[in-house]
């Protein structure tokens, strides 16, 4: 084993846009829209024949939101990857996680991973807290039996206890995301994925998540950590990545 | 570089075939049961009659096909077997059969979320989605039994090899099932596909009258809708000796059923790397 828990390569991934070149004409004529959807048509179907996804608009446009990536993460290092909107750090986690799949390059991962891209992903809002804390729990790759033995911390930290057995849809949305994190927060794979997640509750739950992260980080996991709070990268990250224009900036 | 021998080591590279994808599946049974519990838990729920839902629809369109085709079109049972326990045993697998497609092909497109923020094989999704149907069908079995009673009709030992034609009628509409699951989500007219093959095809198969109403020279012609052998079995096991197998069509119906299957696993997994992009 070595000390590298991520190792990314020329990692590029390409998304196809559809654009509407049609010029906005002075008086829609029906003459015009019905030779356009033909138009349309005839392409869609050649697209479907072929295999290809149906893309909307006349014209297609490739566009990379990840372009040649290459990083390494040691084992037990907090990394922040930071950069503005659209910069490609969703698109990268989405990778990392095998959500979806690179158009080029490789990823050698070494360790179980465990990502949160969103804090509350399937849950149901006709189940209970209790139904939805399994639920969610398996979804993030708990077993029963560890969702079991912490279920009591789970409820503890989320404060929620009086409002176990209430569907999640009559819960205020703090109580909503409260839980939702609570789950997450008691994961424990070897590298963690986030996403923007913490920003959710009030000043004093933030503050207890972020003391989590940092417990999390400080147990000797490697932790991956998109965030646009400058504070809360520094305050938990030991290095970070910087993402621009689908590029990679240090 | 070094060669990826670790167990551990996860490599993720563009269009590679996941090589352990089965035991991948293996690992996330768990969730497939919390999943299929869900969809089961869910489905019932802010209902008043609940499970009893499940036996309105199959014992309604039981009534009405007795009605039509029995006493109106005045067509023959299978030996002496009372007609509407003929309709209702091929009203089980059309039944589950229908509810196993819906079920399968909206399943993706209803988890978009699950599917587009967590990583797990596809497969679970429509899988899990299916269990329902399954739950339903053994409810609607109730009345089965209840019916037997009723005609005071005793099957006989071939009734023990039921559980052999419901994981054929599974597998029947799992195959077709996982096929369309997987268009839908690129392309979303195959929903409008679906209600279309199930109104259409509850007519086409034989599931309001017998398959000895077909004429012989086309009977082998018409065994190429998978569920004619399906419903045929059914029939076989629950009616015993009133009703016999049509062999060719039965061999030709379980060939389609591989066929369809292996078509659907293919496109599915050729296509489910993919579905976050797309849904």
């Amino acid at each position: 084993m070595s000390d590298i828990a991520i190792k990314v390569e020329h990692l590029s991934k390409s998304y196809l846009l559809g654009h509407n070149t049609a010029q906005p004409e002075r008086y829609t004529a029906l003459r015009d829209v019905i030779a356009r959807n033909a138009r349309n048509l005839v392409r869609t179907t050649r697209d479907m024949m072929a295999g290809k996804p149906s893309i909307q608009g006349d014209e297609v446009e490739e566009f990379w939101a990840l372009k040649d990536v290459s990083f390494e993460i040691k084992r037990g290092e907090t990394v922040g990857i930071i950069g503005r909107n659209g910069a490609g750090k969703s698109t990268l986690l989405k990778i990392l996680s095998r959500i979806t799949e690179p158009t080029t390059g490789r990823i050698i991962i070494d360790g179980h991973v465990s990502s949160l891209l969103e804090v509350g992903t399937g849950f149901h809002p006709e189940l209970t807290g209790r139904e939805n804390i399994y639920l969610n729990g398996a979804i993030l790759g708990m077993v029963r039996a560890e969702i079991r033995r912490k279920f009591d911390e789970i409820v503890a930290f989320a404060e929620i206890e009086k409002f176990l057995d209430t569907p999640v849809k009559r819960y205020s949305s703090g109580m909503y995301v409260r839980l939702a994190f609570s789950v997450a927060a008691h994961l424990e794979p070897e590298i963690l994925i986030v996403d923007e997640v913490l920003a959710v509750g009030d000043a004093a739950f933030q503050k207890k998540c972020l003391g989590k992260m940092g417990d999390v980080a400080r147990a000797g996991r490697t932790v991956l950590f998109v965030s646009h709070q400058m504070a809360a990268v520094q305050h938990l990250c030991g290095s970070c990545i910087l993402l621009g224009q689908g590029g990679l900036r240090y | 570089m070094k060669p990826a021998v670790d167990e551990n080591l996860l490599v993720i590279t563009p269009g590679l075939a996941e090589r352990h994808y089965w035991r991948d599946l293996w690992r996330y049974r768990e969730l497939f049961f919390v999943l299929a519990w869900r969809d089961v838990t869910v489905r019932y729920k802010q209902t008043v009659i609940g499970l009893a839902w499940a036996l309105t629809q199959p014992l309604l369109t039981m009534l009405v096909f007795t009605i039509i085709f029995s006493k109106i079109a005045k067509l023959p049972s299978n030996g002496a077997a009372p007609y509407a326990l003929m309709v209702y045993a091929g009203l089980l697998p059309w039944q589950l059969f229908a509810a196993t497609l819906t079920g399968a092909s909206n399943s993706v497109v209803g988890n978009a979320n699950l599917i587009s923020k967590v990583y797990f094989p596809r497969l679970i999704v429509p899988t899990a989605a299916v269990v329902v149907s399954l739950v339903d069908f053994l409810v609607s079995f109730v009345i089965l039994v209840g019916m037997m009673l009723w005609y005071q009709f005793l099957p006989n030992w071939t009734i023990l090899s039921l559980p052999f034609f419901i994981v054929m009628a599974f597998l029947a509409s799992l195959g077709p099932g996982l096929w369309i699951t997987s268009l839908n989500v690129k392309y979303r007219d195959f929903r409008y596909v679906i209600p279309f093959i199930i109104q259409f095809g509850l007519y086409v198969s034989p599931v309001g009258f017998s398959l000895t109403v077909v004429p012989e020279h086309w009977r082998l012609m018409y065994s190429i809708n998978p569920m004619v052998g399906v419903i045929d079995g059914f029939r076989w096991a629950i009616l015993g000796g009133e009703s016999s197998i049509y062999l060719p069509g039965f061999l030709v119906s379980w060939i389609l059923i591989v066929f369809f299957l292996w078509l659907g696993i293919r496109q599915f997994r050729k296509m489910e790397k993919s579905f976050a992009d797309l849904i």
